[in-house]
């Protein structure tokens, strides 16, 4: 990461909601001086099938060396605006800027060495081992006909070790269970060995256990390697525990932006999710949600 | 997916002197001591297996292409025994003279010209057995092989590219467009047919390119190819089926049928020529981008966010497909079956690993091809019938028995 930021605060007195930008002028301060890994301006997403915009903001911020979680109704776009920052989807207005640098202007290794990206849903042919998916990770740092060098190895086996995943190693990946093979994709995306790492609701149709080991890794990897994340969730309590920085999304646009504890409040329930619940800002282990029922 | 169910028993059996984690007791923490070792041998012991299978399907495709090949060099008009045939394949009088075989593989103007180089004897006295073995009956293995492998290779690629293990060769209109040029030139322009092995090889190649074409909407997607693929078919099949009412006798159209089914009749040093350094060059390339290959089954948004250009590499394993198909069909017509069956044997035994699977196609390719031309040239002798009526006659049961033996046939 480079310190060319020096605008970055200025630009963010742009930002959409006023505390959102105290919040994250502080949150900034209490790391170092980088403002954000990656920023969007002025985006407008759309699909070929559409014709009017899927989602529209102004300022998206994902500051660097934190977890923000992008949340949501089904719907709002968050999907859509993680795609357009991993460089997957191109704007029809705006940018994004990874490092002070138009997305666009990446080529596709070098930004894949920059930027990993877990979709939604991925499917590992027939007999490919966890071992075999994880070294497909090194793809971005290979050279089209390249051997796999020391480097790849090391990374390989880091990955596999932060995911948690030794013992599955030479398993196929067809024979996991979703909550293991959700691992051995992200060991995949953790051996791209990236700094910025985006994740397409990895905890989704998980088994309890598995969400916390996939977010647990996630944190890890976040407080150890200060990696940046940006993670879609589908489950607001889960983005109230675990993220540093909150990104509500309503109807394709930026609904609220900052810390779980000035975000996630029983008005944002109500108008971004139709849901009446009651919120505990003060849980030690970040607001905790009690859903009661839907808005009628 | 295509797990075979020696596959499974032996990943268990492997297991059982390790730490073996039931499928749900992912303990966030092993005993760290000893359980990396014990991950490493199991990995040795994987590779070594897997490594054994695919040893052994390529010394299995050899020796069916040496009996394969042993049997059609010995039985004819001339006929000798087996013996006597494996004499003449390995007849000293041949492989001490570099000049002879240079003129068999390189053609009198190359393999003259490097033997007048190097003083080697072009003109050497051959027994009669060797000489109808040498130059008759060899160069017809020689190019089944050559056809086999170029095909099987063909359909792994294709597989892989429309993610589809239904694909074949010829999915995306090459053997629509390589009949119609075929027809093309046996009807209206027969003036031509010398040209014509290189005219179904082009018109292959351009159905192809047309394919892609209709394909592309800011990018292709598997399913578009295919879908444009049976569009470009059913026209240039009508089109080709329709020539055959302006043939005007009956050899043209034995021919035509010949062209169209696959025949290896008749084939010759000069096919081998023809054939030999686009099939080297197709194999190369197809096995250096076999982890290419791999990246693209992970599907393509996975191998986007990886940093693959994928239109880039999708086109450019099509174009490696295509050469290889084009080297087949110009040598030996449109051989049916072959490269939609060898890929899946090869995926059965060897796993879907193409860094394996483009190996093994390489070998399997040449034994199917090379049996069935046995076939082709001796079960009905003195008829020889195509050899792509013999694939197709193998390939349609083999195909039954994978349907019913295997549920999720077709995802890749």
């Amino acid at each position: 990461m480079s310190g060319t930021h020096s605008d970055a605060d200025t630009d963010e007195a742009n930002g959409a909601s006023a505390d959102a930008n105290g919040a994250s002028a502080d949150a900034n301060g209490a790391t170092d001086g980088d403002a954000d890994a990656l920023h969007a301006e002025d985006l407008a997403l759309g699909y070929p099938s559409t014709d009017e915009p899927v989602v529209e903001t102004d300022r998206v911020d994902v500051p660097a060396g934190e977890v923000t979680a992008l949340v949501g109704p089904n719907g709002s776009g968050k999907s859509t605006l993680l795609k357009a920052m991993a460089k997957q989807l191109d704007p029809d207005a705006g940018r994004v800027v990874l490092d002070g640098e138009n997305v666009a202007n990446y080529g596709t290794k070098e930004f894949a060495r920059e930027v990993g990206l877990l979709s939604q849903e991925n499917d590992a042919p027939g007999s490919a081992t966890v071992e075999d998916l994880v070294y497909h990770g090194r793809y971005p740092h290979r050279s089209f006909f390249g051997a796999v060098t020391g480097a790849d190895d090391a990374a390989v086996d880091r990955a596999i070790d932060l995911a948690g995943i030794d013992h599955l190693r030479d398993a196929p990946v067809s024979d996991l269970s979703g909550g293991q093979k959700q691992l051995a994709w992200i060991a995949m995306t953790l051996a791209q060995d990236t700094d910025v790492l985006l994740l397409d609701e990895p905890t989704t149709y998980l088994d309890l256990h598995h969400q916390l080991r996939v977010m647990e890794v996630v944190r890890e990897l976040n407080e150890e390697a200060d990696v940046t994340v940006a993670v879609v969730l589908h489950d607001i309590a889960q983005a109230a525990r675990f993220a540093d920085n909150i990104i509500a999304m309503r109807d394709g646009e930026v609904y609220d932006w900052g810390p779980p504890r000035t975000v996630v409040t029983e008005a944002l329930l109500a108008d971004v999710f139709d849901v009446v619940a009651s919120v505990d800002a003060d849980a030690p282990d970040g607001p905790t949600v009690h859903p009661h029922h839907p808005v009628r | 997916m295509s797990e075979s169910p020696s596959e499974a028993s032996g990943s268990s059996s492997d297991a059982s002197g390790g730490p073996r984690a039931s499928p749900d007791a992912t303990a966030p923490t092993d005993p760290a001591g000893g359980s990396g070792t014990a991950a490493r041998d199991r990995l040795a012991s994987l590779t070594a297996r897997i490594d054994g299978t695919l040893a052994s399907v390529v010394f299995a495709s050899l020796a069916v292409v040496g009996v394969g090949g042993l049997i059609q060099v010995s039985f004819g008009t001339y006929s000798m025994t087996v013996f006597e045939a494996w004499r003449a394949v390995v007849d000293p009088a041949v492989w001490s003279h570099p000049g002879l075989l240079g003129e068999f593989f390189l053609g009198e103007t190359l393999g003259g010209l490097l033997a007048a180089q190097f003083g080697w004897a072009t003109e050497v006295e051959l027994a009669h057995p060797t000489l109808i073995v040498w130059t008759v009956r060899l160069p017809r293995v020689l190019v089944a092989v050559l056809v086999g492998a170029n095909l099987a290779i063909s359909g792994a690629i294709f597989q892989a590219v429309t993610r589809n293990e239904l694909a074949s060769p010829y999915i995306l209109g090459v053997s629509s467009g390589a009949g119609l040029a075929i027809l093309l030139t046996l009807v209206v322009f027969s003036g031509m047919s010398a040209f014509l092995p290189i005219f179904a090889a082009l018109g292959g190649t351009v159905a192809f390119l047309i394919v892609y074409a209709i394909a592309w909407k800011g990018g292709t997607s598997p399913v578009r190819l295919v879908l444009a693929g049976v569009i470009v078919g059913t026209v240039f099949q009508s089109l080709q089926t329709g020539l055959f009412f302006f043939a005007d006798d009956l050899g043209v159209v034995q021919s035509a049928i010949a062209w169209t089914t696959g025949s290896l009749t008749g084939t010759d040093w000069e096919q081998v020529r023809l054939a030999l350094p686009w099939t080297v060059i197709a194999l190369g390339f197809a096995l250096a981008g076999s982890r290419q290959l791999n990246v693209l089954l992970l599907g393509e948004r996975t191998a986007r966010s990886l940093g693959m250009s994928v239109e880039r590499v999708r086109f450019a394993l099509s174009g490696v497909a295509i050469l290889a198909a084009a080297a087949a069909i110009a040598v030996a017509g449109i051989v049916g079956f072959v490269g939609l069956i060898v890929p899946h044997v090869v995926r059965t035994l060897v796993g879907s690993d193409y860094r394996r699977l483009v190996v093994g196609c390489a070998f399997v390719g040449p034994a199917l091809l090379v049996g069935a031309d046995v076939g082709a040239r001796l079960a009905m002798d003195p008829v020889q019938i195509p050899v792509g009526i013999v694939t197709g006659l193998v390939g349609g049961p083999y195909f039954l028995y994978l349907m019913r033996r295997q549920d999720d046939l077709g995802d890749l």
